[in-house]
């Protein structure tokens, strides 16, 4: 019985993949020259094989990973100055505020200025559009300790700068864990909005490529491998990550 | 070492309104005295022993300790709180040592020490285990090692076996004594459990509730170990359940309404027979 329900939550959205694609293949028949499911797969197969393809997508990888590497460095670091200075936070957790409003695309302009259609502009676009919400939720975390752990903290004799290390950090990690899992979904648009705008080879750029020679199959194959990163990587580390930190913290079951 | 609070009043703001929780408070806990409080839910035990941990601050009167203002918490008054309040991100080995990390003990010895207070609230083989994974009744046995370790000069007890089954209660509270005969430390103990305060304490607080008054103190010097039937103590748990009677027939026409009359040989008996038992 327990096998069939691990089973049967295994192939609920298997199930639910299979209907889409019937449901394209069925589109794919009335509408003229909409590429059929079948054939949009056959490309992404292709594609994968390919060198310069592979190269483009590697390419990407490398941005977001630098990219992110720079996004929980500074928006964790920074939320927590914000979170322990309550002066400057007045000030700058506004601005952190705003430049969290801004979407990443928004950015690329203002990259490309400094930076050039380079690299650098890319991972900065990647950096301004993701760090404001980790920062701002790490500041939150940090200064929304619950009362209860304070006093307990207090009265075991935590102060000062281990106070801040042994007690504030660790109760501010689901909070955090939050804010990353968006970050991702956030830097992850960044990527591609800064990849489609300048010409560094990626995923972005490819699509860019395509798009100008009227490629449908191509450009379907590639939004679809942009959309299952995105998703894998939430689902598949982000998601787990976070419900993972919330049973510990007692926040759920 | 000697706590003593003198003339302490306290107040909170609720709803805009100044509600005063303790009228003029006078108590104290000579060095290595076992105090019980006694009193109905609400009246402010547990505000008493956040006065005295130095998590909340009196509105009128001082509190001393050995003679001296305190200043804020610290680790020479150790509390357990009645909800644990454990750190979920720490194993329970993690929650023990957590106090002695802090005053920067060695990590062998600390874990030394605490593996030891574990042990001895035969919690051994959940040492590693996070507090998400134990019961209410294991938590509290983690808390009640935790504040052990740092063998503190004041024990702050707030209702730390209210959640556990009669027996386990039995067995910690023949365990605290003998911590309390070895460590020599005091001890302020908070229970709404009347054999429980007689059972423990050598001087029991009863409390009366809005405002939080002192009503009656009862020095009970029944030698231990201590038998609920020794007639002296069914003597002393007579005098408390007394006061207690009108105490909580008070509680309840507040509680209630005074449109409700509470009848006296069924609603009253009920509640002290649960607060006896
Ligand atoms: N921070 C606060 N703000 C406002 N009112 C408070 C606060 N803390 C306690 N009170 C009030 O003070 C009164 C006493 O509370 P306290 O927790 O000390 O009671 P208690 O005797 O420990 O009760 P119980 O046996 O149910 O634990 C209650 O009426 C409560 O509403
Ligand atoms: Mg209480």
């Amino acid at each position: 019985m327990r096998e069939l329900l691990r089973r049967s939550t295994f192939l609920k959205p298997l199930q639910a993949l299979a209907l889409l694609y019937g449901l394209w293949q069925l589109t794919a028949w009335c509408v003229p020259a909409w590429p059929s499911a079948h054939d949009v797969f056959r490309v992404l197969g292709a594609d994968l094989r390919d060198p310069g393809f592979q190269h483009a997508l590697l390419g990407s990888a490398r941005r977001m990973a630098i990219g992110y590497t720079l996004v929980m460095a500074i928006g964790i670091g920074g939320g927590m100055l914000l979170g322990r200075l309550p002066l400057i936070d007045q000030v700058l957790g506004s601005v952190a505020v705003a430049l969290h409003a801004i979407p990443g695309a928004a950015w690329v302009p203002l990259s490309i200025i400094w930076f050039g259609m380079t690299e650098q502009a890319v991972i900065f676009t990647i950096l301004l559009g993701a760090a404001g919400i980790v920062m701002v939720s790490t500041d939150t975390g940090i200064r929304e300790v619950p009362p209860l752990i304070t006093r307990a903290a207090r009265t075991m004799g935590a102060f000062g700068l281990r106070y801040f290390w042994f007690v504030v950090v660790p109760a501010a990690i689901p909070k955090i864990v939050d804010g990353l899992r968006l970050a991702w979904a956030f830097g992850w648009r960044a990527l591609m909005a800064g990849e489609l705008l300048t010409s560094v080879s990626g995923l972005g750029q490819l699509l860019n490529q395509v798009a100008k020679a009227q490629q449908l199959d191509q450009l379907l194959a590639i939004m679809l491998l942009i959309a299952a990163v995105g998703i894998g990587v939430d689902a598949l580390i982000f998601k787990r990550l976070e419900h993972a930190v919330r049973v510990r913290w007692g926040l759920a079951s | 070492m000697r706590v003593e609070l003198q003339h302490v009043s306290k107040s909170f703001r609720h709803n805009g309104q100044t509600v005063e929780v303790l009228h003029d408070i006078n108590l104290t806990v000579a060095p290595g005295e076992f105090v019980c409080l006694l009193g109905p839910t609400g009246c402010g035990k547990s505000t008493i022993v956040n006065l005295v941990a130095g998590l909340e601050t009196p509105n009128a009167g001082t509190i001393l300790v050995d003679g001296r203002p305190i200043a804020g918490p610290g680790p020479r008054r150790v509390v357990v709180f009645q909800d644990a309040a454990l750190f979920p991100w720490l194993t329970v080995l993690g929650n023990v040592e957590f106090g002695l990390r802090m005053a920067r003990v060695p990590k062998t010895e600390r874990h030394t020490a605490a593996m030891a207070y574990i042990k001895l609230v035969h919690l051994s083989k959940f040492a590693h285990a996070y507090p998400h994974q134990l019961s209410g009744g294991m938590r509290q046995r983690a808390a009640i090692a935790r504040a052990l370790v740092m063998q503190p000069d004041i024990l702050l007890m707030d209702e730390p076996f209210g959640a556990l089954d009669a027996q386990t209660r039995a067995v910690l509270q023949e365990e605290l004594l003998e911590i309390w005969r070895r460590t020599g430390c005091s001890i302020l103990f908070v229970t709404h459990n009347i054999r429980e305060a007689t059972g423990l304490a050598d001087r029991v607080y009863v409390i009366s509730s809005r405002p939080g008054r002192i009503r009656h103190v009862e020095p009970i010097s029944t030698p231990r170990p201590r038998h609920a039937e020794n007639p002296s103590l069914v003597e002393c748990q007579r005098k408390i359940l007394g006061v207690l009677e009108e105490e909580i027939e008070k509680v309840m026409r507040d509680e209630l309404g005074e449109s409700i009359h509470i009848a006296h040989d069924q609603a009253g008996p009920n509640r002290l027979r649960e607060m006896h038992s």
